[in-house]
């Protein structure tokens, strides 16, 4: 009888418990002082920011606005009240209505958050002040990324070099700073970068090392000295010269030091196309890619974008950019007096090289289930003729998803020598030798034969009244040529207009190949089968099979027909002109999207939206 | 099925023997047959005994069972009330029972006539309800509980509890999402709890926090539910938002029973679409609805086939005059490559006409005076639903219980349980969505499963072809094991008992993840792959260690016979250990590999896991009442819990409750035969939510595996981690209840009901919005509050009557129970509609109003302009027959306006032309339960439903929307001539324009609008069952106690309003895509079907 009562005092004493007990650590994530106490932390945080660079089918599709194409469907962007504040917030990045590279395209700041956090706690004693520099470089050269991004879209940015606080409200609600204090910094950011990123070289063309950093900056700087000697109204024209001498200095580092060269692996034939269509980067030529691997899982889209006809929005060249595709000899093929009715099989023919490696003609060949087939234009995606076949894989296979291997580029020799070359002709300081090593070596890899060792002294008159009025210099006429024809959908032209205040040139007419006449099937690549059929109303009978007939009548079941004739009954192919599209000098900069202004009243919202 | 990689040795023993045991289970209920008679037959010496049994007016009582105790031996009385029968000579008493009277154990005592007098027995007067730690009489309840037996599971066929619960109690809220049968939703008790840290029932099964899931349905004793602080408060943190008790069952007292049951199940989807599946027809429609939006003809459908006029034309050809040499496949003679003429009904290749399931139980239990025990087992299992890669599931429970008083003042019991759940999920590897997604992209009725070769078509690949494939899926392995040890002591003449008890649970769940290209063809000879970017295995590895342990003691005692008091102090310490391991690696070997061995690619991912947790309380009660008038009750809980910083650790949470029995005072004079018990209570607590994620308050730098390819490798890295909230404290739970207990007519109707208040303060939701260059989500802190109200009702009704001179009972009981959530707090000054907001009610729906159709250009040109956010084609022009939107506030234009509720005060600040135009949350949940008995027979029907509820077909919803989704989708063939034409104005759809949905910035994307808002309240009979008992005569005759037979079906009647436009989905089908893919939303209904089921089962009682 007493155990039992033994048992009851034991029981109670047990109810003593301690408070200690709930104390638990995290096991499965690192602290703060783990990441930034050793090398390896770093480099692990150190690969976020790659995260943030511009993924391969953002670079693809990136030239969906620009004046290179026609497309589905007139960008909201180019539209009347397409585009506005208001809408700005919930419009998507992928190509079909802006432009924007990276992450945070819009009005996002998580990613600079991200490089301001790692600049703050990348101290630590314990590591060697040399690591320490090489990692905040890298930390550099991604702000210096995002800010070029946001100043390229807004013009004029808050500039915050620190993870914010709550209580840090006089940041947080500051308005824009100036251009200026935005791209200095910008430009100290990448000095640094260059000056402290200790890799020289990386063999698998996948990171940022030093001459990437340099030829960041040679671009950077051709932007903005560009764009103040053009955009006069900034009144910044006497600092142009600066940045334009910042970017030849910087180009020149990567042309002396970097080690690359021209790919000419390929010959005149194929060396252009190989940089677009190999999984491995190329490595003479190119500087840094988005790497995809199928093995681990990392694939784009290019060939769904390019031969779908709901996927992408069928980007096709239009006829007056593939009319500044020199001749062979290197003569604009607009000098030819025929130029304006010659028809597709034979204007494609004695040109620069580049054009055949560009889109699909003559003996283009796709590979289905093993097989090479000729392939023409498919009029079912392309409403010009011109169909890209840059970043296009040759085999099927690769069309119907994201099944793309080909790496694509973010930085390559040609573009730093295309940059280099034009800082020194808007300097007015190129030579004879300067052009032979740049815009030279480029028309000779593409199997030009004349004009490759002297700067050109004569005036395409087409070039100048159809693109740049304003420019007389031959030099720097047939310098954007060539930027044109060499970094076609490579996502630069949008800005490379914005800098040359040549926004006008967004909403030049779609126009396609010039068709002779009516109900006549045309055989666009010569292999012996008719292609493409135009016609209007009344569809030839009996028709031919394979042949796409295409109806060019004013209207088609009422509704007014987006596909004619320039001519009615022959010329060219004109597409969707009947949507209108704008240009107006506001669309310079994007508009601040207005809940942003709602959040932070001291924003102020650009001109004219 | 593979045998999975055990390591326990002992589990692995039972798991054979148990499948043994289900293998044998169709012969033991025969081997016993044989067996008990012969037993009988060795019975010792034999004593005839006999009598009458009578009413209390007098009147003689046929069939009433007499039994002698712990034996089967037994008799019933025949139509006079007489019995005679022979009796061992050891037999001790005689049991007399009889429906709706209460039961008589008299003693034998040498006595050879017994007439005996039977009394009709109240109904549930000395109820007794299942409370936190405890037990407590119905009759002297403060809070709101409500309490459910076995019955509500009994005869029916589910493959989890959860599925059987549904709508059993009114304000318990059980959304399963799908039909799977291995769902485990969480438990919502009265309605929306926290838009912080959320917040479910806590679940404790025998005590102990669980899956219900997992849960044998036949172990269950009773499901009884806290739904007020005042009754969960004892549960502290974890029981913010209400508790679940679910109990098990107990050893049968002083006899021996086995219980055999089996039943067989037959299932199939509640509904199938009823979609067009003649190849032109959706042809037509097709190319008509994708040329309305694009403008231009199509050149493929979707990524699967080739389109043209050419095409087009040929098919309308083969519709008008087929040829007797047209074939369904064709060989392009340009290109060789296949091209299809076909007329494919997916759904009818991907279900089966109907899967079984089948289950058995076996269950023993018995006691002696010192000791009890109670094994069960139970098998359950299905087939699948799909034709090709099914579904299949097996479920296997095992428990044992038992107890052995060690001295008369102590016991102790053991309580075990194991189960092990399998389920294999097949997947498509062409999109990874859930298959019913697929094949509404691709799926095309044009295209057939095969070739003529024998090669699956493309479109089958990324659809059902992939199943018949057969290799791709999910094997999921849930096992659980878990073990109590308690005592009970009892001291001082039973007024003080002391309890205590150790559970550990281990649970493991394996899934393991392959994906494999499927092989097609385009042309003959051809062999071509979809998914060609997967090829992997992966497998995940995780397991939960819990430790609970429980010490408490309970005084009761009554003083001077009026001062009843119960006082309860204990000690809970609980502590959970999650560890998880994932690995992937692609390039396996050969198609058929199943272990990771055999992936040797270089794609190789692995993650870690680790979350442990562990809370400490102290927490007593006391009840006291006088004179059974006066009932109060205190509840106490001084609670701590890891996830918090240490400043903020502890907390203490009071509650009071109280009732008053106004029929047990002196001034109340109503005959007791009308109002038998009237009681008003009241209840008050307050509770914090410990439902928080672990580490919330470190700053924590997890490891990703980065998407890029860096060095030639994907790296992992870290980033910036969530900025740190400051000065958090506890989200808190305030309820205020207010019960109304009554019985009437001798205690045939029962009513209880309750009000509430349930305030949720201080909810951990996100910060004021920052401008955007703080570069994170604003920090998270305690900003916001609100108000959930709401009532329920139970009535139940119970009364028997002879009938043929055969007792006839029956009862019916109803619930109904509502709730309605406001927001009161959020840091949403200005009201944006996208967040949020102070007077939101949850579930609202902001919308349009319809005004029909455009009628003509005139029509258009005259109207207000509809914004480019409402595009009808992809050029933005504006048809007749495109839906026409009010300009509910004249300004001249179709706008969202600022996206922000009306401000009076600023009317710049406005919803444009939008208003509520309904509301997503379930209002009216009701439940209607009859049931019968007579002459052996039993019947009963359960229904169940909610009274008010809308649901708008968000974008991908193409079982609603069909082809003005995605003009390749499905036809619904409700749509054919229910769209507007110039000759069908008055139709319920507009033109015929596809994208409508699907695109941003088309009309009917997330764009809401009252003609389309669908009502999807609705009625199911959740079960309906019939049985017969067979009679004792019988039973006996096999040495069985008990044996009957039933048919029992699940979900077999439905009626919605929906119904009345659409029953191509389920109306619990409507909820978001399945989860396994995504824990977004690929589209509303693209999940598993809700199926309903017909079982015949049997079950003998020895």
């Amino acid at each position: 009888m007493k155990k039992k009562y033994i048992w009851l005092f034991l029981l109670a004493i047990s109810f003593a418990a301690c408070k200690d007990v709930l104390e638990q650590e995290p096991m499965a994530t690192a602290s703060r002082s783990a990441v930034f106490g050793s090398e390896k932390g770093l480099e692990l945080y150190a690969n976020s920011f790659y995260n943030d660079l511009p993924s391969a089918n953002n670079i693809h599709t990136c030239d969906n606005v620009s004046d290179f194409g026609a497309r589905r469907n007139a960008p909201a962007f180019l539209q009347a009240a397409g585009y506005g504040p208001t809408t700005s917030d919930v419009t998507d990045a992928s190509g079909y209505a802006l432009v924007a590279l990276g992450s945070d395209w819009n009005w996002g700041w998580g990613s600079l958050r991200n490089i301001n956090y790692f600049i703050k706690y990348c101290n630590d004693p314990k590591i060697a002040p040399d690591v320490i520099r090489n990692y905040l470089g890298l930390a550099r050269f991604f702000r210096a990324f995002f800010y070029f991004e946001k100043v390229k879209r807004y013009g004029k940015v808050p500039w915050i070099n620190k993870p914010l606080d709550v209580a840090d409200t006089l940041e947080l609600y500051k308005t824009q700073d100036p251009r200026t204090l935005v791209m200095d910094s910008v430009l100290a950011d990448i000095n640094y970068a260059c000056a402290n990123i200790k890799a020289t070289s990386d063999g698998t063309r996948s990171l940022v090392t030093k001459y990437v950093a340099y030829a960041f900056k040679a671009r950077i700087c051709l932007f903005e000295g560009t764009y103040r000697k053009y955009h006069t109204e900034l009144n910044l024209q006497g600092t142009a010269n600066k940045w334009l001498q910042d970017a030849a200095d910087a180009a020149k580092e990567v042309m002396d030091k970097g080690g690359f060269k021209l790919n000419e692996t390929g010959g005149t034939d194929l060396a252009y196309r190989n940089l677009f269509i190999t999984q491995a980067p190329n490595a003479n030529e190119i500087m840094m890619a988005v790497v995809m691997d199928l093995a681990l899982s990392t694939t784009h889209a290019a060939n769904w974008y390019l031969t779908s006809s709901t996927t992408g929005v069928r980007l096709n060249f239009v006829r007056t950019f593939i009319n500044t595709y020199l001749n062979l000899d290197g003569t604009p093929f607009t000098n030819n007096p025929d130029y304006k009715t010659m028809v597709f099989k034979d204007e494609v023919k004695n040109r620069d090289k580049r054009l055949k490696q560009t889109i699909r003609v003559g003996d283009y060949k796709r590979i289905n289930a093993g097989n090479q087939v000729v392939t023409g234009t498919n009029f079912n995606y392309s409403y010009t003729g011109y169909q890209p076949i840059k970043w296009c894989l040759d085999d099927v296979y690769y069309d119907s998803r994201d099944y793309n291997i080909n790496c694509v580029s973010m930085f390559r020799f040609g573009e730093v020598l295309l940059n280099y070359a034009e800082a020194k002709a808007e300097l007015g300081t190129l030579t004879d030798a300067d052009w032979a090593l740049t815009v030279g070596a480029l028309r000779k890899r593409a199997g030009i034969t004349g004009g490759l060792s002297t700067k050109p002294t004569v005036v395409d008159p087409y070039l100048q009244t159809t693109y740049f009025p304003n420019i007389t210099d031959p030099v720097i006429l047939e310098i954007r040529r060539e930027r044109g024809t060499e970094l076609c959908l490579e996502g630069f032209r949008f800005y490379d207009l914005m800098r040359w205040k040549r926004g006008e040139l967004l909403a030049m007419e779609w126009n396609g190949m010039y068709v002779p006449e009516l109900n006549v099937p045309i055989d666009v690549n010569e292999d012996g089968v008719k292609d493409v059929c135009y016609f209007k109303t009344t569809k030839p009978s009996p028709s031919v099979s394979g042949v796409l007939y295409i109806d060019v009548a004013p209207t088609i079941s009422g509704a007014a027909n987006p596909m004619r004739l320039k001519e009615d009954t022959k010329g060219e192919v004109t597409w969707l002109n009947t949507i209108p599209r704008k240009w107006e000098d506001k669309k310079y900069y994007y508009p601040v999207p207005e809940t942003h202004r709602l959040v932070n009243p001291n924003l102020v919202q650009n001109p004219g939206w | 099925m593979k045998e999975n990689l055990l390591n326990d040795c002992s589990i692995r023993t039972v798991e054979k023997c148990i499948s043994r045991i289900t293998r044998l289970g169709k012969w033991i209920p025969l081997l016993l047959l044989l067996i008990f008679p012969v037993l009988n037959g060795f019975a010792q010496q034999n004593v005839r005994i006999s009598g009458k049994v009578t009413e209390k007016g007098g009147s003689s009582l046929p069939g009433v069972s007499i039994v002698v105790k712990g034996t089967t031996i037994g008799t019933i009385t025949d139509l006079d009330g007489q019995f005679s029968m022979q009796i061992p000579q050891s037999a001790q008493t005689l049991v007399f029972s009889f429906v709706g009277m209460r039961s008589q154990e008299i003693p034998v005592a040498g006595k050879m006539v017994f007439n005996v007098t039977m009394e009709e027995e109240a109904f549930g007067v000395d109820e007794v309800v299942v409370v936190g730690y405890g037990t407590q009489k119905k009759a002297n309840l403060t809070g709101a509980v409500d309490q459910v037996s076995s019955e509500a599971f009994e005869n029916r066929s589910m493959a989890n509890v959860n599925q059987g619960l549904k709508g059993v109690l009114p304000n318990l809220n059980i959304t399963l999402g799908d039909g799977k049968p291995n769902q485990s939703p969480s438990f919502n008790i009265r309605g929306v709890t926290s838009i912080g840290q959320g917040g479910s029932a806590l679940v404790l099964i025998d005590g102990v926090q669980g899956d219900a899931s997992l849960l044998n349905p036949n172990d269950i004793a009773s499901v009884s539910i806290l739904k007020d602080a005042a009754s969960a408060s004892i549960y502290g943190a974890r029981a913010a938002f209400g508790v679940v008790l679910i109990t098990t069952r107990n050893p049968a007292k002083e006899k021996t029973s086995i219980n055999i049951s089996s039943n067989v199940t037959m299932l199939k989807p509640i509904t199938i679409p009823d979609y067009v599946t003649d190849g032109y027809t959706w042809a037509k429609y097709f190319a008509n609805s994708f040329v309305a939006w694009e403008g231009t003809y199509p050149t493929a459908v979707n990524k699967t086939l080739k389109f043209s006029q050419a095409y087009f034309t040929e098919l309308e050809r083969r519709h008008n005059s087929p040829l007797a040499t047209d074939k369904e496949v064709e060989i392009d003679p340009v290109t060789g490559e296949y091209v299809y003429y076909g007329s494919t009904d997916h759904y009818d290749l991907l279900y089966k006409d109907y899967e079984i399931g089948n289950e058995h139980n076996v269950s023993v239990s018995g006691s002696s005076k010192t000791t009890s025990y109670l094994l069960t087992g139970r098998y359950q299992g299905q087939d699948g639903l799909f034709t090709w890669n099914t579904d299949k599931y097996q479920m296997i429970n095992l428990r044992s219980k038992g107890s052995v008083q060690v001295y008369p003042w102590l016991r102790i019991d053991n309580n075990t349980e194991y189960s092990n759940r399998k389920y294999h999920n097949p997947l498509n590897v062409g999109e990874g969505a859930g298959i019913w997604r697929n094949i509404g992209d691709e799926g095309h009725p044009l295209a057939p499963m095969f070739n003529p070769d024998g090669s699956l078509t493309m479109s089958a690949a990324y659809t059902v072809g992939d199943f018949w494939y057969g290799k791709n899926g999910y094997d999921f392995n849930n096992k659980l094991f878990k073990t109590t040890n308690g005592f009970t002591a009892e001291f001082f003449k039973n007024t003080l008992r002391v309890k205590g008890d150790v559970t550990l649970r281990k649970s493991d769940n394996r899934e393991k993840r392959k994906q494999v290209p499927v092989p097609y063809s385009n042309k003959p000879g051809v062999i071509l792959y979809v998914g060609t970017t997967t090829n992997d295995l992966r497998e995940i590895v995780t397991e939960t260690q819990y430790i609970a342990t429980n010490l408490y003691t309970e005084y009761e005692n009554t003083f001077k016979e009026d001062h009843y008091l119960k006082l309860l102090l204990g000690y809970n310490y609980e502590e959970s250990t999650y560890r998880r391991v994932m690995a992937q690696r692609n390039g396996l070997i050969f198609e058929d590999a199943m272990d990771i061995n055999l992936a040797l690619g270089q794609s190789i991912q692995t993650e870690g896991g680790w979350d442990k947790w562990n809370i400490l309380g102290g927490f007593g009660r006391m009840n006291y009442s006088y004179k059974d008038k006066y009932l109060f009750e205190i509840n106490g809980r001084y609670d701590g819990s890891s996830k918090f910083p240490s400043d903020q650790r502890f907390a203490f949470f009071p509650s009071y409750s109280a009732g008053w029995r106004v029929s047990n005072e002196s001034f109340w004079k109503v005959d007791p035969r009308i109002i038998s018990n009237l009681k008003i209570r009241a209840s008050y607590g307050s509770l914090g939510n410990g439902n928080i994620a672990s580490y919330t308050y470190s700053e924590n730098f997890g490891t990703s595996q980065s998407g890029r390819i860096l060095n030639g490798v994907r790296p992992q890295y870290t980033s910036r981690p969530t900025v740190l909230p400051e000065g958090l404290t506890w989200e808190t739970a305030t309820t205020v209840d207010f019960g109304l207990d009554f019985s009437m007519l001798k205690d045939r109707l029962v009513f209880v009901g309750d009000y509430y208040v349930r305030n949720t303060f201080d909810m951990y939701t996100i910060g004021k919005t920052l401008p955007a260059v703080f570069g994170a989500t604003a920090p998270r802190g305690n900003y916001a509050d609100l108000r959930t109200n709401g009532w329920e009702l139970m009535v139940t009704w119970r009364d028997r009557f002879t009938l043929a001179k055969k007792p006839f009972s029956y009862d019916f009981r109803f619930t109904l129970a509502d709730n309605r959530t406001e927001i009161t707090k959020y840091n949403n000054p200005d009201k944006f509609l996208n967040d949020y907001y102070v007077g939101q009610i949850i579930g609202e729906i902001w919308g349009y109003e319809n005004e029909g159709f455009f009628i003509d250009q005139n029509d258009i040109d005259t109207h207000a302009k509809q914004s480019p956010r409402f595009l009808t084609t992809s050029s933005g022009k504006i048809f007749p027959g495109d839906i026409k939107l009010k300009d509910r506030n004249g300004d001249g234009q179709i706008t969202p306006g600022t996206n922000q509720v009306l401000n009076p005060l600023d009317s710049l600040k406005n919803p444009g032309d939008r208003y509520i135009i309904g509301n997503s949350a379930p209002r009216f949940m009701y439940s209607f339960n009859a049931s019968a008995d007579w002459n052996n027979f039993f019947v009963s029907a359960f229904f169940q439903g909610v009274g008010k509820q809308d649901w708008w077909p968000a974008s991908e919803a193409e079982v609603f929307w069909g082809q003005y989704n995605r003009p390749y989708n499905k036809l619904p063939r409700w749509h054919l001539d229910n769209h507007w034409t110039p000759d069908n104005p008055d139709a319920y759809l507009p033109r015929y324009v596809s994208r409508l949905v699907n695109r941003s910035s088309a009309i009917l994307n997330n764009n809401p609008q009252s003609r389309y808002l669908q009502n999807r309240a609705y009625i199911r009979m959740k079960n309906i069952q019939i049985g017969y008992n067979l009679p004792k005569g019988i039973t006996s005759k096999i040495g069985a106690q008990n044996a009957r037979v039933y048919f029992s079906g699940e979900n077999l009647w439905t009626w919605s309003p929906l119904y009345k436009r659409t029953r191509d989905v389920d109306i619990e089908n409507t909820t978001a895509s399945d989860q396994l893919f995504t824990s977004g939303n690929a589209g509303d209904g693209f999940n598993y079907p809700m199926l309903k089921s017909m079982t015949l089962g049997l079950s003998i009682t020895f």
